[in-house]
């Protein structure tokens, strides 16, 4: 009697204060709309070294190095929006964009006639716009207001410079996770849920402005503020 | 005009240069002509007499060779026609372009050199003659013959000549002790001074020499599809004549050149694939710079080698930001 007086009470508790997050924990409604609004940063990566080569005077093919020029885009900050939409209570698909303005730095070095060495920069115009597929990971929330999640997914990447008389094209893949923490939700009115959400994951870059034929590796983490309709 | 170990003057028809990887160009009224053909098929004979070791078969197929590697550039629309064996001789002024051989035992570190018959009111280009001193050892064997010259590579750099090429500066080369220079590496098949006996690199076109033909004869997509760079170099706030200022693409690993070519410190370079670059400006001290610039126009490589502080981004057809590099005295 006095075990099922507890379970009782805190019963009523959580009906009581938290209906809504329970929902949106263990019930999530499908068929919503989810708009979130961020920012974070984008990690640096490597965009190659490579020589600038004479042909040598000798009779087997080998180069003749004038000066080494290793290049990278820098690390970033980066503005985000993005609409969800939930497919059942477990998935939901997710469209974004993401615009960021890294610099591309190439130190230039071991000039073969002395010259010191230095690093050249550039700023870019880089948006990625993508589509995800969200898993929520309902079996390990923290509470009834902390969600995590796992996303993937893949998008088309341009990099813009100097009032667009550069353009390069390229493809990103990304695949990472996050929370989401609710800060308000509700089965009523135009705003059903507001929260807070954190994304960490990787952007591999391919394209764009690249000097080697190969993937680009990019952290990026972010934070937003979510809403639902 | 291509040496053995040092560089000569450039053909005497070359007042100045004009443009990027230098234009051969004359003058009229002040204003000045590039010299090109103006009428493709461009016909050449080769001379009926070969030398020791090379027929005169063996050299008109190498000819044939260089003319056809220029031809095969994508973004130039350049084309020529073997018209025959004659017996005439280079630098007879004919009308027709003759290539062959002249013994010029006294010309001992000339391994070949380029003519022109020009309209001076026009620029056009009427005759070209090439000859290859017959006083060097020649090869035409495919891998290259390490106690002789390869015809096709000196070849390739003379045709470009008679397209209306000028030298590149793009090489490194050291002083020899006996005098003149040695090349150390090149890259640019119209740098001036020659690779070592038995070397065939300079067999294929170098971005540059793609950059400099499709510059002067270019086909439909080139201006579209490649961008220009323009800037001054300064030196105490004074223009720099005569610096010699390279285009580096990462991607591409391409090396594109040009030079200032007034008191202003002025450059133009086109043909830059679209994208970064690394801009180096640097004294022309690797070559005669007659082989470059007339000596009425003295050029100053008293300066420091510079790298832009900024990277160059080249947009698809058309002109970036100008640059501006200021170099320190030595």
């Amino acid at each position: 009697m006095k075990a099922r007086a507890t379970v009782l009470l805190l019963a009523t508790f959580a009906a009581g204060t938290l209906p809504s997050y329970a929902q949106i924990a263990g019930n999530r409604p499908v068929r919503r709309v989810e708009i979130d609004v961020g920012g974070g940063v984008l990690g640096g990566a490597e965009l190659g070294s490579v020589d600038a080569n004479l042909r040598a005077n000798a009779q087997a093919r080998q180069p003749l190095r004038l000066f080494t020029a290793d290049s990278r885009f820098a690390r970033a900050p980066v503005l985000r929006v993005r609409a969800g939409f939930a497919l059942t209570r477990r998935f939901a698909v997710e469209g974004g964009l993401m615009f960021g303005r890294p610099e591309i730095r190439t130190s230039i070095t071991a000039d073969s006639e002395g010259a010191p060495s230095l690093t050249g920069v550039e700023r870019v115009d880089q948006y990625v716009v993508d589509a995800s597929l969200v898993m929520v990971l309902d079996g390990l929330r923290v509470g009834a207001r902390m969600v995590p999640f796992v996303a993937g997914g893949g998008g088309y990447l341009r990099q813009l410079h100097e009032g667009q008389t550069v353009i390069e094209q390229g493809q990103v893949y990304h695949a990472g996770g996050g929370v989401k923490y609710w800060l308000l939700a509700r089965d009523r009115g135009l705003v059903r849920a507001t929260g807070l959400r954190g994304d960490a994951g990787v952007q591999v870059m391919r394209g764009g402005i690249s000097f080697e034929d190969r993937p680009r590796p990019h952290v990026a983490i972010s934070g937003s503020v979510f809403v639902g309709f | 005009m291509r040496s053995v170990a040092f560089a000569l003057a450039v053909v005497a028809i070359l007042p100045q240069p004009a443009h990027a990887y230098l234009h051969f160009t004359t003058s009229r009224a002040g204003q000045s002509l590039v010299l090109k053909w103006q009428r493709a098929p461009v016909r050449w004979f080769a001379k009926d007499r070969g030398i020791s070791g090379v027929s005169a078969s063996d050299f008109q197929a190498a000819m044939a060779r260089a003319f056809a590697t220029w031809q095969a550039v994508p973004t130039a629309s350049i084309s020529f026609e073997f018209a025959g064996f004659t017996g005439s001789e280079p630098f007879d002024d004919d009308g027709v372009s003759v290539l062959g051989f002249q013994d010029h035992p006294e010309m001992e570190r000339v391994l070949g050199a380029t003519g022109f018959l020009i309209d001076t009111v026009t620029g056009d280009i009427l005759e070209s003659d090439i000859f290859f001193n017959a006083a060097m050892p020649w090869s035409t064997a495919a891998a290259g013959d390490t106690t002789r010259f390869d015809l096709e590579s000196v070849a390739l750099h003379e045709v470009g000549h008679l397209l209306g090429l000028a030298h590149s500066a793009l090489g490194e080369t050291e002083m020899r002790p006996e005098g003149g220079r040695r090349v150390l590496g090149s890259a640019s098949v119209m740098f001036p001074i020659a690779f070592g006996r038995g070397i065939t690199h300079d067999r294929e076109l170098q971005p540059d020499d793609i950059a400099g033909v499709s510059d002067l004869y270019p086909d439909g997509d080139f201006r579209r599809e490649t961008g220009t760079v323009r800037g001054r170099v300064l030196r105490n706030g004074s223009g720099v004549q005569g610096a010699h200022v390279v285009a580096f693409h990462p991607g591409t690993g391409g090396l594109i050149a040009g030079f200032t070519l007034n008191r202003d410190g002025e450059f133009h370079i086109a043909g830059l694939p679209p994208g970064p670059h690394v801009i180096r400006v640097e004294p022309l001290d690797d070559a005669d710079p007659d082989s470059f610039f007339s000596r009425r126009d003295p050029i100053e490589v008293n300066f420091q080698v510079t790298f832009h502080e900024r990277l160059f981004v080249a947009p698809a057809g058309g002109e970036g930001e100008r640059l501006t590099v200021t170099v320190r005295p030595k």
